[in-house]
C-alpha cells in the first residue's frame, strides 16, 4: 500500500514535467495551428541554461534561485525571437514549409547546442532546501517531487486562470476557435502570435529546469522530449490544455507501472501507449473527432 | 408519390450545445431539381455536409436508393452515387480541364490505384465528350487554377458527371457570379438534369436561381424544416419572405 | 473567360533551328529520364576511374540518392513529411546484416527480402500514423523512428545493441570496389525507374490530388487513407532497399541507422533539390553526401550549415535549388516550359 503511494508519487511527478510540455504544444497548435518541432529544443535549452548558471554560481544559494526564475523567461524570449525571425516568414506559405522550419530550426538548435555546451553531459544539483525526504505517515517522499508537482499545479492554474480571465486570453480562444474571425475584429493577430511563441516557449523551458537535476542533460534530450510531449498531447486529445492534463497523468501513470509490471517494455512504453491510442481512438481521450 | 432517391430523417447535429440541425426532413425524388433555402444560419451548409459523410450526425437517419449511408465515410458516400459541388469551387489546381475530368473517370472505374502506366487515349475521349457537353472542350489544356470562378464551377460539375452520379449535390453554385454566369450554370443544371435525368439537390441563397429551376423547394429555419412546395407555392407564402426579412419564426 | 494558355509551340530565342527545337522539347518533356541517364553515365565514368575511398562516398551517395526519391514519393508527392523513413532503412541494413549474423542466410536471399519485409512494415507503420494529419502524422513518424531506435538498441541478444553489426556480410564479389559501385549503381538505377514509373501511373496521379485537395478526392469516391497508406508501403519498401544496400559500401549495421538524424537526411536532401521534382532529391542527396564531407574536413559543425541552408531553402527557394535552375533557366524559354516543368505527376 505505501509502495502504491511512492509510485504515484513518481508518476504524478513525471506527469507534471510532462504537462508542461505537452501543454506548450497545444497552445502552440491551438491558437496558431503551428506545430513546432523545436519545442523540445526549448526544454533542453532550459536544462542547459540552467546547468551553466549551476557550473558558474555553485550549486547552491540563491543565485541558482534566481535562475530558476530567470530561465523560463529566457526561453520564452528565445521562442518569440523565433517566432519573429522565422515563423512570420512562413504564415502566407503552405503547411509544409512550416513544418520544415521548424525542423530546420530543430536541427540549427541541436548543433548550437553543441557548440555552446559541447557533447559531455551536464548536470544540476537539487537546490539547497528541495533536497532530502519529508516523511509523512511513516513514508519518505522526496522533497522535490512534491515542489515540481506544486509549480505545475500553480502553472496549470494561472495558465487556466489566463486563458479564462483575461482579454488576451479570450484572444486566444477565439483563435483556437476561428482565426480568420479574429483576424478580421482588428486584434493584433502578429502580436499575438509573438506572445503565444513566447508563452509556449517560457512552459518549455520552466519543463527544462524542473527536470535538470532528476535528469541526464545530453545531446538527444530535444528529440526525446519532443516526442514524450507530442505523445501525451496525442493520447490526451489534441488542442485542449485539459487534454494535455489528462494525458500526461495517463503517460506518466502508464510509464511507472509499466516499468514496475513489465520492466522489458519500461523504454517504449510511452510508444506502446502512443500506438493503441491512434489505433483505437485518434482523437484522444478528450479531443473532439 | 416516387419513392424518394435521398431520404433524410430527423437529422439531429449539435456543435457544442448548439444545434445546427434540429430534427430536419427530406425527401428527394428521382429526376427532380430540389432546393433548400433558408437565411443565413438556418443550417443549410450543415445538412449539406452530414449528406457527404464529411460530418457526423447525432441523430436521425440518411438513407440512399434504398440503402442507410448515415454516418458513412466520405468516399462510400460518393461511391453509392452521391457527388458534391463545394461553395468555393473545389478542384485540383494543377491539373489541366482534361485531366481533371479524365481523373473523375478512373475514379469512377478503381483504376486511380494504379500502380503501372494507363494508356490514357480511350478515357480522353470520353472525358472530351463530357466537356462538350458542359461547354469546356475549348480549355481543355487549361490548369484549373488558371479558369474563371465560373468555368471553375462547370469543371467542378464537369468532374461530377464524370462519376455518372445518381444524384448532383451542388452548395450555393451560383455564389459569387455575375448575372451571365448565374444563368450559364442554372442552363447547364437544367441540361444536365433533363439529358441524364439526373437529380439534382441544390443548397441556395439566391431566390432567382431558386425558382427558376427548381421544382420543389424545402424551406429551412434554425435547423428544422419550415416549408415544402413548388417554388410558386413558396413564393407566395408571407411567413418564408418574413423570416428572411425578421429572423423570427 | 481566359485564353487557354498556348499549346507548346517553338521556343523563342536561342534555339531556332528546326531539329534543335523538337530535340530540346522532347529532353523538357523526358527531362527526367535525360537527367537520370545523364547522371548514371557521369557516375559510371567518375567511379571507373577513382580509387576505393570516392567510391565509398559516391556508393553512398548514391544510396541516399534513393532513400531521398523514396521519401520523396512521400513528402513532394504525396504531402506527407514523413520523418521516419529511417526505419525502413534500418530494417533492410540489419536484415542484410542479421541474416547474415545469425541466419547464415545469402546476401541475394535478404536484398529480395528488403523490400518485401520494408514494405509489410511500413504498411503497419503507416496504418497508425495515417490515422493523424498532416503535422501531426510527422511527429508520430519521428516517434517511429526513435522507437525503433530503441527496440534494435535494447533488443542486445538478437541485434547485439548498440555494438552493431560489423563483418564481411556481403558477398567477396561486392566487397571489390569498383565491383561494388557497379551494383549499387545498377540497383539504384532500377529502383529509380521504377519509382518513376509508379509516379506517372494513375497512383500517383491520385496521390498528388490528395496533396493538393484531399476533400475533393474523397468526395469523388476514393479511400484517401488506403491510398495514402498504400504509398507508405512502397516509400518503405524502396527505403528498405537503400538500407539493404548501405551495407555493400559499409559492410555495418548499427541503431543509430534508425534514429532521427538518419530520418532528417532524406528530408534535408528533397527539400534541397526541390520536392516538387523527381529528379530534385538527386541533387539534394549528392549536394548533402558531398557537401557533408567537405565540410566534415573543416568543422564538426556541418549540421549548423545544412540547417541554416535548409531554412534559407525553405523560406526564400520553397522548390529548391533545382526548381530555382529550372525557374531561372525558363526566363529565357517561358512558354517552351510553361506546359512542362510545373507538372506535378504528368501524364508524359
Amino acid at each position: 500500500m505505501s509502495h502504491i503511494l511512492l509510485v504515484l508519487l513518481a508518476s504524478l511527478s513525471t506527469a507534471s514535467t510532462l504537462f508542461l510540455v505537452a501543454s506548450g504544444i497545444t497552445l502552440l497548435f491551438g491558437a496558431l495551428r503551428v506545430v513546432n518541432i523545436a519545442h523540445g529544443s526549448f526544454v533542453m535549452y532550459g536544462a542547459y541554461i540552467l546547468a551553466s548558471a549551476a557550473a558558474a554560481y555553485g550549486g547552491e544559494g540563491w543565485q541558482l534561485w534566481v535562475a530558476i526564475l530567470a530561465v523560463p523567461l529566457i526561453v520564452g524570449v528565445l521562442g518569440s525571437g523565433m517566432e519573429i525571425s522565422v515563423m512570420r516568414r512562413t504564415y502566407g506559405k503552405e503547411h509544409l514549409s512550416q513544418l520544415l522550419a521548424t525542423f530546420a530550426m530543430f536541427y540549427i538548435f541541436a548543433d548550437l547546442a553543441l557548440i555552446l555546451w559541447g557533447g559531455s553531459y551536464k548536470s544540476v544539483p537539487v537546490p539547497q532546501g528541495l533536497g532530502g525526504s519529508v516523511v509523512i505517515a511513516d513514508l519518505a517522499f522526496p522533497v522535490y517531487s512534491l515542489f515540481v508537482i506544486g509549480v505545475t499545479i500553480a502553472v496549470a492554474v494561472a495558465l487556466a486562470a489566463l486563458l479564462r480571465f483575461t482579454q488576451f486570453g479570450w484572444q486566444i480562444r477565439a483563435a483556437v476557435e476561428d482565426p480568420e474571425l479574429l483576424a478580421v475584429t482588428g486584434v493584433h493577430v502578429r502580436r499575438l502570435g509573438t506572445i503565444v511563441f513566447g508563452l509556449a516557449a517560457g512552459l518549455a523551458g520552466l519543463a527544462g529546469v524542473l527536470i535538470a537535476p532528476v535528469q541526464t542533460i545530453a545531446p538527444g534530450l530535444d528529440a526525446s522530449v519532443l516526442v514524450a510531449g507530442f505523445i501525451v498531447a496525442v493520447v490526451g486529445g489534441l488542442g485542449s490544455i485539459s487534454g494535455a492534463a489528462v494525458g500526461a497523468l495517463v503517460i506518466g501513470l502508464g510509464e511507472t507501472l509499466g516499468a514496475l509490471w513489465v520492466p522489458a517494455l519500461e523504454s517504449v512504453m510511452i510508444y506502446v501507449l502512443m500506438i493503441a491510442m491512434l489505433s483505437i481512438r485518434p482523437s484522444g481521450l478528450l479531443g473532439r473527432s | 408519390m416516387n419513392a424518394s432517391l435521398l431520404k433524410a430523417r430527423s437529422l439531429v447535429k449539435r456543435y457544442g450545445g448548439f444545434a445546427a440541425v434540429d430534427g430536419f426532413e427530406l425527401d428527394v425524388v428521382p429526376g427532380e431539381i430540389h432546393s433548400i433555402i433558408g437565411p443565413n444560419g438556418a443550417g443549410k451548409s450543415t445538412v449539406f455536409n452530414l449528406i457527404t459523410g464529411l460530418a457526423k450526425a447525432n441523430a436521425g437517419s440518411i438513407e440512399f436508393a434504398g440503402r442507410d449511408i448515415t454516418g458513412h465515410a466520405p468516399h462510400d458516400i460518393a461511391r453509392s452515387g452521391i457527388i458534391c459541388g463545394f461553395q468555393v469551387p473545389s478542384v485540383l489546381p494543377r491539373l489541366t480541364v482534361l485531366e481533371s475530368v479524365v481523373f473523375g473517370i478512373l475514379a469512377r472505374r478503381r483504376r486511380y490505384s494504379q500502380l503501372w502506366f494507363l494508356h490514357r487515349r480511350r478515357l480522353e475521349v470520353e472525358a472530351r465528350g463530357i466537356l462538350e457537353e458542359v461547354g469546356l472542350d475549348t480549355q481543355r489544356d487549361v490548369e484549373s487554377r488558371h479558369l474563371s470562378h465560373g468555368d471553375q464551377r462547370t469543371l467542378e460539375i464537369a468532374m461530377a458527371l464524370s462519376c455518372d452520379p445518381k444524384l448532383l449535390m451542388l452548395d450555393e453554385p451560383t455564389a459569387g457570379m455575375s448575372s451571365f454566369e448565374t444563368q450559364r450554370i442554372t442552363r447547364l443544371l437544367q441540361q444536365v438534369s433533363r439529358e441524364r435525368q439526373l437529380s439534382i439537390l441544390l443548397i441556395e441563397h439566391d431566390m432567382q436561381v431558386v425558382f427558376g429551376i427548381s421544382d420543389r423547394v424545402t424551406v429551412m429555419h434554425m435547423g428544422a424544416n419550415f416549408a415544402l412546395g413548388s417554388p410558386a407555392e413558396i413564393s407566395a407564402k408571407e411567413e418564408v419572405r418574413a423570416i428572411y426579412l425578421g429572423g423570427g419564426g | 473567360m481566359n485564353a487557354p494558355v498556348e499549346a507548346v509551340t517553338e521556343p523563342s530565342g536561342a534555339a531556332k533551328s528546326s531539329t534543335l527545337g523538337p530535340i530540346l522539347r522532347g529532353l523538357v518533356r523526358h527531362r527526367t529520364l535525360a537527367a537520370l541517364v545523364v547522371v548514371s553515365i557521369v557516375c559510371t565514368a567518375y567511379g571507373l576511374n577513382g580509387d576505393a575511398t570516392a567510391l565509398i562516398t559516391l556508393d553512398n551517395a548514391l544510396i541516399l540518392v534513393l532513400f531521398s526519391v523514396a521519401t520523396n514519393l512521400l513528402l513532394g508527392y504525396g504531402g506527407m513529411a514523413s520523418f521516419g523513413q529511417a526505419c525502413f532503412f534500418g530494417l533492410g541494413a540489419y536484415l542484410v546484416a542479421l541474416g547474415w549474423a545469425n541466419l547464415h542466410a545469402p546476401f541475394w536471399l535478404m536484398l529480395v527480402a528488403a523490400p518485401a519485409v520494408g514494405a509489410l512494415v511500413a504498411t503497419a507503420v503507416g496504418a497508425v500514423a495515417l490515422r493523424l494529419q498532416q503535422w501531426f502524422f510527422s511527429l508520430v513518424t519521428l516517434a517511429f523512428s526513435q522507437l525503433f531506435y530503441t527496440i534494435v538498441e535494447k533488443a542486445y541478444v538478437i541485434t547485439q545493441g548498440d555494438n552493431g553489426v560489423f563483418g564481411p556480410m556481403i558477398p567477396r564479389a561486392l566487397t571489390e570496389p569498383i565491383t561494388g559501385f557497379e551494383f549499387v549503381l545498377g540497383v539504384t538505377a532500377i529502383c529509380l525507374v521504377l519509382l518513376l514509373a509508379v509516379v506517372r501511373s494513375p497512383f500517383g496521379l491520385t496521390l498528388t490530388a490528395i496533396r493538393d485537395n484531399r476533400r475533393r478526392v474523397q468526395t469523388l469516391g476514393i479511400n484517401v487513407y488506403r491510398h495514402q497508406v498504400l504509398a507508405f508501403a512502397i516509400s518503405g519498401a524502396f527505403c528498405s532497399v537503400a538500407g539493404a544496400l548501405f551495407t555493400v559500401p559499409n559492410q555495418a549495421a548499427y541503431p543509430q541507422l534508425f534514429d532521427w538524424n538518419q530520418s532528417g537526411l532524406p528530408v534535408i536532401a528533397s527539400v534541397l533539390g526541390g520536392v516538387f521534382l523527381f529528379e530534385g532529391p538527386v541533387l539534394g542527396a549528392f549536394i548533402l553526401q558531398y557537401g557533408r564531407d567537405l565540410l566534415i574536413q573543416h568543422t564538426s559543425h556541418w549540421q549548423l550549415a545544412f540547417g541554416l541552408l535548409l531554412l534559407a531553402i525553405v523560406l526564400l527557394a520553397p522548390d529548391g535549388l533545382l526548381g530555382a535552375a529550372y525557374r531561372l533557366i525558363g526566363r529565357s524559354a517561358r512558354r517552351f516550359l510553361s506546359s512542362g516543368v510545373w507538372r506535378r505527376a504528368g501524364w508524359r
